[in-house]
């Protein structure tokens, strides 16, 4: 799209925060004018979201995920069976002699509703559940870190410029040139060693929290680097310039000033990371680095569904149509808050 | 229409697609593999045959036609083809289509096994009860470009199996003639200097002294790392790439990691051999074919493929059900035991009370455990540490395995708590891959209903035995193979349960030191009558399991496929694996 020229722009549309600036003006506007646009930026933003009927679909399809997963003791309990009971093992007629199971279907049955894991026999719907259970944790948890890290480092570097700038900015370029596929897979065993004694079982969160905090590592540069292009050129902007005018400190006009107009870029980036987590997450399970048996992993439970494709589909299929339709979902959803807060980019 | 649509649409064709694919999934049955498993483990008899026996040419395959090529599949290339330095099962099988030894294995119809001369007229005779043995080479055995094998070529390759750079061979023949340091007692032969104790008074004849008496030195000899090589064609270290032949084919081109071929060796006289049938005029041996692969391409049966084996690539644990409910393949599928036992040791050091490792017995889930991995075709439950290919093997369960494979937790509760015991921690070091964790999760489930405390720690597949194998390793309990070097009981007892042999890196992982076992190894080592001396290893083995010094799992089984354009393609129990000798391309 050509801008037009001598328009009233002020040329800075297609970045995004630019509509943020709207709001700073439309706040500062609305108690002296309450004819003038009756609706708050947020009311604006969140009425294009319902028109979108992609958004709203993706978005409840996402909520019932998480509904899901944190439901799953819930839904385990109503439905009478627990992910860790060897149901196939302990009867004698649910697996053959190799593990498959006897049922059409993978086993599927009014008993199991999703049928039996091959091999252990456990049931497979609340394997599932609990599995995106433990992929969503660690995805948000992913998320939340990762857009602290990013947000608090990428305004530093922005604003403060100069020697601190050029340090964070080194620091992201090295740790995106590292392989992290690679590194994880190298780092998860040491992480895990360093924090378990010889004899000691590790503790159930350990897992959890080693995987979030390795996948966090590799995973707040992007967002840091897009924060601070924003807040650099932010940071010359007129009310950047009052503020500095009237005496404020540095951590208010990070916080006050800038952090307020960076919402848009914030909510969509961490939108369309989450996704991109839970597969990270499922990788490193399905790479056999993740959480390990016998906590439920939505990962692990593709790459064991992997090796079963000839003889037992069923058991690929519902945690492998549970993930495309998630991710898809979640994409989707990015999208949309993304058109919805900035309708003026260009895609 | 957006573009926000379009890929909504696409995702829904696509679950809709996996669905219909799903729907016509059927269920799955046990196909014979539930009667096999009420069969008894079949015994593969060995037995020592006579000069005559020792006389080629070796008994014809019914219908067996000469002529043609055939293809070898397998994952991995050969490690080693210079007999000095062959240990590995996969690597004698191949060996057997161009090296010689002493004495050999004939397969007999029926499928056992008879120790008989191979170069040597006979199995080699002893008049001291097996210090002194004496061994007559055949006329007209002869090396690929026509010479002569003479009594100098076996003497010049027992020397060269002392030099330096054979590092992977056996070590039983070097250590019984000068001792286990007989390294330094003889340097080889590339200095000029003679083993003394291997005499060849004329060009038919070896005479080999040993320090102390090995009544089963014959068998002994029958491995393939005491297989012959020529001095003239000894290339030291690049004779590991392209052996010189003796057997009935010769090494045309070996491109390393991807293909082996072999023509025939027109020296090779079938007169003097009783082993080896030749019936392709070629073989190609292909690498880099991983099990899934392989299972995937005999039950397609395409094109070269059809007169293809495998040596070792088993059927996929997946397949195996449906390998054994097809009719089609019934007549390609090969199955039998291996010479290996699987056994889950129990470290004695650290857990000294009896009853503790009767509970630990007691408790094992056998059943689950061998379902994650293949079921029956997997193995047959064990209930001794020999295996039932070993001779005098036999067949002893006083913890009631066989009645109760899924394991006992209530008995093993009641001991334990007899021996105040309860909540033990059990550290259980493991291979860290999927199938192993599954197994994993099955033991810490029958062991956590038995009243053990539980903890596995993940291992690196390739670290797995070094770490197990200290003596320190800081584990209870942990699981490991073994099969005999020769079907005696000697090669399947003894590196596993002498107390003397408790070492970083050594084989009795259990840590077993019973002044009582280790005499007894000692006695039945030196007893000269083959049935007398299985006896006493059987009753050896017994000790051992009254004692309960660790779980016998399963003797294990082999499942396997090769294609339908081939003949007399069979089972070679003695190393768990396809045997080539009788193949023939119809």
């Amino acid at each position: 799209m050509t801008t037009p020229t001598g328009a009233t722009t002020d040329g800075n549309t297609s970045r995004p925060g630019s509509t943020s600036d709207l709001a700073d003006n439309a706040t500062a506007d609305a108690p002296a004018d309450p004819g003038f646009r009756g609706l708050s930026p947020g009311k604006l933003m969140w009425r294009r979201f319902l028109r979108d009927r992609t958004g709203v679909v993706s978005a409840c399809v996402v909520l019932f995920f998480v509904a899901v997963a944190i439901l799953a003791p819930l839904i385990s309990m109503l439905y009478g069976k627990d992910p860790k009971t060897h149901y196939g093992q302990n009867a004698s007629d649910l697996l053959t002699d190799s593990g498959l199971p006897t049922g059409p279907n993978g086993g599927i049955s009014g008993d199991f509703w999703f049928g039996l894991e091959p091999g252990l026999g456990r049931d497979v719907l609340t394997l599932l559940i609990y599995g995106i259970r433990t992929s969503l944790i660690i995805a948000v948890a992913t998320s939340v870190l990762t857009t602290a890290i990013g947000v608090a480092l990428g305004i530093a570097a922005g604003y403060l410029g100069g020697k601190t700038d050029y340090f964070i900015g080194r620091v992201i370029d090295v740790l995106m040139s590292f392989p992290s596929q690679i590194f994880l897979i190298a780092t998860m065993p040491v992480v895990t060693g360093l924090l378990v004694a010889r004899d000691q079982n590790p503790p159930g969160w350990l897992p959890f929290v080693s995987v979030t905090l390795v996948l966090s590592l590799l995973g707040w540069m992007s967002l840091a680097r897009i924060l601070r292009g924003v807040s650099l050129s932010l940071r010359e902007r007129e009310f950047i310039e009052a503020a500095k005018v009237t005496g404020a400190s540095p951590m208010r006009i990070i916080f006050k000033e800038i952090l307020p107009n960076l919402w848009t870029p914030i909510l969509v980036q961490s939108t369309l990371a989450l996704p991109a987590f839970v597969t990270a997450e499922a990788g490193l399970s399905y790479l056999g680095v993740g959480v390990t048996e016998p906590t439920p992993d939505w990962g692990r439970m593709i790459a064991d569904g992997a090796t079963f494709l000839r003889t037992d589909v069923t058991f690929l299929l519902f945690p492998g149509i549970a993930m495309v339709v998630f991710v898809l979902a979640f994409n989707l959803l990015g999208d949309s808050v993304r058109d919805a807060f900035d309708p003026k980019t260009n895609r | 229409m957006s573009s926000h649509k379009t890929r909504l649409a696409a995702a829904i064709l696509v679950a809709g697609a996996l669905t219909v694919t799903t729907a016509c999934s059927s269920g799955h049955s046990n196909g014979d593999g539930a009667s096999a498993s009420k069969a008894p483990a079949k015994i593969s008899s060995i037995s020592i045959g006579t000069a005559e026996d020792s006389k080629g040419p070796a008994a014809a395959e019914p219908g067996a036609k000469t002529g043609g090529t055939v293809n070898m599949i397998d994952r991995d290339d050969f490690s080693h083809l210079d007999p000095a330095q062959i240990y590995l099962n996969y690597n004698s099988e191949v060996s057997l289509l161009f090296t010689r030894q002493l004495t050999g294995y004939k397969l007999q119809a029926d499928g056992s096994q008879k120790l008989v001369g191979d170069l040597a007229t006979d199995t080699g005779s002893t008049t001291d009860g097996g210090k002194t043995w004496k061994f007559t080479l055949k006329d007209g055995v002869k090396w690929q470009d026509g010479s002569p094998i003479t009594s100098a070529d076996v003497k010049y390759s027992i020397e060269r199996t002392y030099a330096s750079f054979i590092k992977s061979g056996p070590t039983y023949i070097q250590g019984w003639i000068s001792g286990s340091d007989y390294r330094t007692a003889y340097e080889g032969p590339y200095g000029g200097k003679q083993l003394d104790a291997v005499q060849t008074p004329d060009d038919k004849t070896v005479v080999i002294t040993f320090q102390d008496i090995h009544p089963d030195a014959n068998f002994t000899l029958a491995m393939t790392g005491y297989g012959i090589v020529p001095q003239a064609h000894d290339t030291k270290e690049e004779y590991d790439k392209k052996p010189f032949s003796s057997g009935p084919y010769q090494i045309t081109e070996h491109v390393t990691d991807r293909s082996l071929d072999l023509e025939r060796n027109p020296n090779w006289d079938p007169a003097t051999d009783p082993i080896r049938n030749a019936y392709p005029d070629k073989w190609h041996m292909s690498f880099g074919v991983q099990l899934q692969q392989s299972t995937e391409r005999f039950m397609a049966d395409n094109g070269d493929d059809k007169t293809a084996f495998t040596f070792h690539n088993t059927v996929h644990p997946n397949y195996t059900d449906k390998v054994k409910g097809d009719d089609k393949l019934k007549s390609r599928t090969l199955e039998g035991l291996t010479p290996y036992v699987d056994y889950y040791y129990i470290n004695n050091d650290r857990i000294k009370d009896k009853k503790v490792r009767e509970a630990l017995i007691k408790a094992f889930p056998h059943k689950q455990t061998r379902q994650l991995q293949g079921g029956t075709s997997y193995g047959d439950y064990a209930t001794s540490y020999m295996s039932p290919t070993t001779l005098g093997y036999e067949s002893y369960d006083p913890y009631g395995i066989l009645q109760k494979p899924e394991g006992d937790p209530e008995a093993a509760k009641k001991l334990l708590t007899e021996a105040n015991a309860v909540g033990t921690t059990i550290v259980y070091p493991y291979n860290n891959t999927p199938i192993q964790q599954k197994v994993t999760e099955a033991i810490r489930d029958a062991l956590e209903k038995a009243g053990f405390k539980f903890v596995p720690k993940p291992l690196d597949a390739k670290t797995y035995y070094d770490t197990i194998a200290l003596v320190d390793n800081g584990a209870d309990l942990y699981w490991g193979g073994w099969g005999a070097d020769w079907p005696t009981g000697y090669t399947s007892l003894q590196p596993v349960w002498d107390g003397r042999g408790i070492a970083d890196g050594g084989q009795n992982l259990a840590h077993v030191n019973d002044p009582a076992i280790n005499s007894a190894i000692d006695a039945a080592a030196k007893i000269a009558d083959p049935v007398a001396q299985g006896k006493a290893w059987a009753a050896i083995d017994k000790q051992l399991q009254d004692n309960a010094y660790s779980i016998p799992d399963v003797y294990q089984r082999s499942l396997s496929l090769y294609g339908s354009g081939l003949g007399g393609v069979k089972f070679d129990s003695l190393m768990g694996l396809q045997y080539p000798l009788n193949i023939y391309v119809k």
